[in-house]
């Protein structure tokens, strides 16, 4: 007991008087939640800015104003001083789009309206400009989208057409969730692996090099100790590290948090103590230090886009889905954000959390087996 | 028991009644196709400054690693206080203590912390750390951190750490290479201090000077075999003559090498001074070796006189180490 206790302490000591590391392994996680859900998350909620010209100055015209206006939850449009600014400001990308009713507008329409009446025109006769900007799709749909609802509307009140079919919206989403609620648990997902995947075996490589374990491996004291110290003081200090960024995400950036914080602790644990052990196996194959880096990194950069921490896994495509579906990165994600953000029981996450605990199994059998104190 | 150590420091190990306290047979490492330690035997007597010294690449080390078993011997066994090192690692593990010659130790820890710590891995009694620290002069280093500790209190740290269970037998791998020679001196008197309460002690050096002072014995090592294995003083006289006459000629005939055939007859001259033994030249300079000092210099300076010849760098010494090992290798100690 003794010697565990002694190296847990010496383990803890080291990490808290590496202000450095301390200060970087908080530090970087943090800048990441506020650039993220800070800029890419904003509360617009996807509404698109633009300019509107009214080249015609008709009835009809003002008639289409009054539907876009109508549009404005998704559309904030202002009337443009000058056409040629307007196109400035799109390619910029200050405003997204720019619509334009031609002079002559109205005319067409009422030349249709009699030409309807008469039979003898089908196709559309008065026609918006819109200018929009191809880079930014999703919001040049919603843009392209409005107008159209814009422009439906004021052809069926041309023509007096009532609908006889509607569509009724139900928001089954209770959850209003912004990027921020995604990115965190994600975030704090990344975090988890890296510091334990890429810090066990950096570590264990650079004190083999060294020779401290061989200094060690000259004494009574067993690797089981060994290792159950270094295990005892990562969880203490990187669960804590953990913990904290999740609070920050959620107390001082307002991440939703609806379920248990004891299944969320929970998962916190198992993914440490998966990636650790990860990392243990790591630091038995790498021959150097030199190489334990690089190796460390080449297993945790493809998880970090593969495993669901920037982006939801259902964006990867279909044949990388057994590959996403097996990765450890993946269901601890998938756990802290279904608990985070649907407030998920253990009922609803059970296979993520038996999958973490299966690679934590597996990864420690590999681990003891590929040990060396040299 | 102390005290007659003390007064037996020159020869502290009087014959084979002193029991062993490592005995080493056979003993052999292979590392791919190269034998790196080729069956070598030897025993270390209780109480002894056993003294492992060789250039770098003899197989101190190695040698040192098996007996500590932290490297398997392929052939051969080494016992330590009667347990083997393979089969009762765990009780050889309690009686020795070690310092690796490549260890480095937790930086951020402080002083006493990292005393602490290895004390914890014995399960034996370990030694009151406060006391300890301060013979080994790190007193007031307690609270310090590893890192700012000098070279020369690092390794005192190590050897505090070696010695924190009060191990019978302390293994010292090149504990003074790269320390400054004051650093080198403090050093010196704690591993005769350790030697003096009772420890038995295995160091090894590159140093010839360093196995001179702390060694009782001298185990002269070179391409993982044994060549020599006595006493300082018995190793030097083995070379039957006291003294070394080193001298250069200027850049001619004469100067040009062993191997030049002028050289040659100059060798096989100087050969006739009353008293040489023995030549060597070597690194530019000619090395007379003499049981009769007087008498060869003034041979050598009238042969000059004769021939001749402007003899610089002329100096006298006593045999060294150094010299006992060229004279069994063919080698000099400092050559890689």
């Amino acid at each position: 007991m003794k010697p565990y206790i002694q190296l847990t302490l010496a383990q803890l000591r080291l990490f808290g008087r590496n202000r450095q590391v301390l200060f970087w392994t908080l530090f970087f996680p943090v800048v990441f939640i506020f650039m993220l859900g800070t800029f890419m998350g904003n509360g617009s909620g996807g509404a698109v800015e633009g300019y509107w010209i009214d080249e015609d100055g008709s009835e009809r015209s003002a008639q289409v104003l009054a539907a876009l206006e109508e549009q404005k939850a998704v559309l904030k449009l202002e009337q443009a001083k000058d056409r040629e600014a307007a196109l400035e400001e799109l390619r910029h990308g200050t405003k997204q789009v720019l619509i334009i009713i031609p002079a002559g507008f109205g005319d067409t329409v009422e030349a249709a309206v009699t030409g309807q009446h008469s039979g003898v025109s089908d196709s559309p006769a008065g026609s918006l400009t819109v200018y929009y900007d191809q880079t930014q799709a999703s919001k040049s749909m919603s843009a392209l989208n409005a107008a159209a609802q814009a422009a439906d509307e004021v052809s069926k009140a041309v023509v007096e057409y009532s609908p006889v079919v509607a569509v009724e919206p139900v928001g089954v989403q209770s959850l209003n969730l912004t990027f921020l609620d995604f990115i965190v648990p994600g975030i704090v997902a990344m975090m988890i692996m890296s510091n334990n995947l890429n810090g066990v075996a950096g570590q264990i490589a650079s004190w083999r090099e060294r020779g401290i374990l061989r200094r060690m491996q000259s004494t009574p004291l067993r690797p089981s100790t060994f290792i159950a110290a270094q295990i005892t003081a990562r969880l203490l200090m990187n669960g804590s590290q953990a913990l904290i960024v999740l609070l920050l995400g959620i107390f001082v950036f307002g991440a939703q948090m609806n379920g248990s914080w004891l299944l969320l602790l929970g998962f916190v644990l198992l993914g440490t103590l998966a990636f650790m052990a990860i990392g243990f196996i790591i630091a038995g194959l790498a021959r150097t230090p030199e190489s334990a880096g690089p190796i460390a990194g080449f297993v945790s950069f493809p998880l970090l886009f593969l495993g669901g921490i920037f982006f939801p896994v259902s964006d990867m495509p279909a044949f990388m889905q057994p590959i996403v579906k097996a990765i450890p990165i993946t269901h601890l994600s998938t756990g802290l954000r279904q608990v985070m953000n649907v407030g998920a029981g253990i009922g609803e996450v059970w296979v993520e959390a038996l999958v973490l605990g299966g690679w934590l199994a597996a990864a420690f059998i590999a681990a003891s087996l590929v040990f060396k104190w040299e | 028991m102390e005290t007659a150590q003390k007064t037996e420091r020159q020869h502290p190990v009087g014959g084979s009644e002193a029991e062993a306290i490592i005995e080493v047979r056979g003993l052999t490492k292979r590392y791919g196709g190269d034998t790196v330690v080729k069956g070598i035997d030897f025993d270390v007597k209780r109480g002894e400054i056993f003294g492992l010294l060789g250039p770098n690449g003899a197989g101190k080390t190695t040698t040192m690693e098996m007996i500590e078993g932290l490297r398997r011997p392929d052939d051969g066994y080494a016992r330590v206080a009667g347990y083997d090192t393979r089969s009762q690692l765990a009780k050889v593990k309690e009686v020795i203590g070690v310092q690796l010659q490549a260890t480095s130790l937790f930086d951020l820890l402080t002083v006493r912390e990292i005393t602490r710590m290895y004390a914890s891995f014995y399960n034996t009694p370990t030694v009151p750390i406060e006391p300890l620290l301060e013979s080994m002069i790190l007193g007031d280093k307690l609270n310090g951190r590893v890192k700012h500790l000098s070279g020369g209190q690092k390794q005192r740290l190590a050897i505090a750490l070696a010695i924190v269970h009060s191990p019978q037998v302390v293994f010292l791998d090149e504990p003074t290479t790269g320390l400054d020679p004051q650093a080198r001196r403090t050093l010196w008197d704690i591993v005769l201090r350790l030697r003096d309460e009772g420890k038995t002690i295995v160091l090894s050096t590159h140093y010839m000077d360093e196995a001179r002072i702390l060694a009782d014995r001298i185990c002269l090592m070179d391409q993982g075999k044994i060549v020599a294995l006595d006493t300082p003083a018995n190793l030097i006289s083995s070379l039957a003559s006291e003294s070394a006459i080193e001298f250069r000629l200027p850049a001619g005939d004469h100067a040009a090498g062993a191997d030049h055939p002028s050289a040659e007859r100059l060798a096989e001259r100087l050969e006739t001074i009353d008293g040489v033994r023995r030549i060597e030249f070597r690194k530019e300079s000619w090395v007379l070796y003499t049981d009769a000092l007087q008498r060869s210099l003034t041979g050598l300076i009238a042969f000059a006189e004769q021939e001749g010849l402007a003899l610089t760098d002329l100096q006298t010494r006593t045999a060294t180490l150094e010299d006992v090992f060229i004279q069994m290798t063919g080698r000099s100690l400092r050559e890689e």
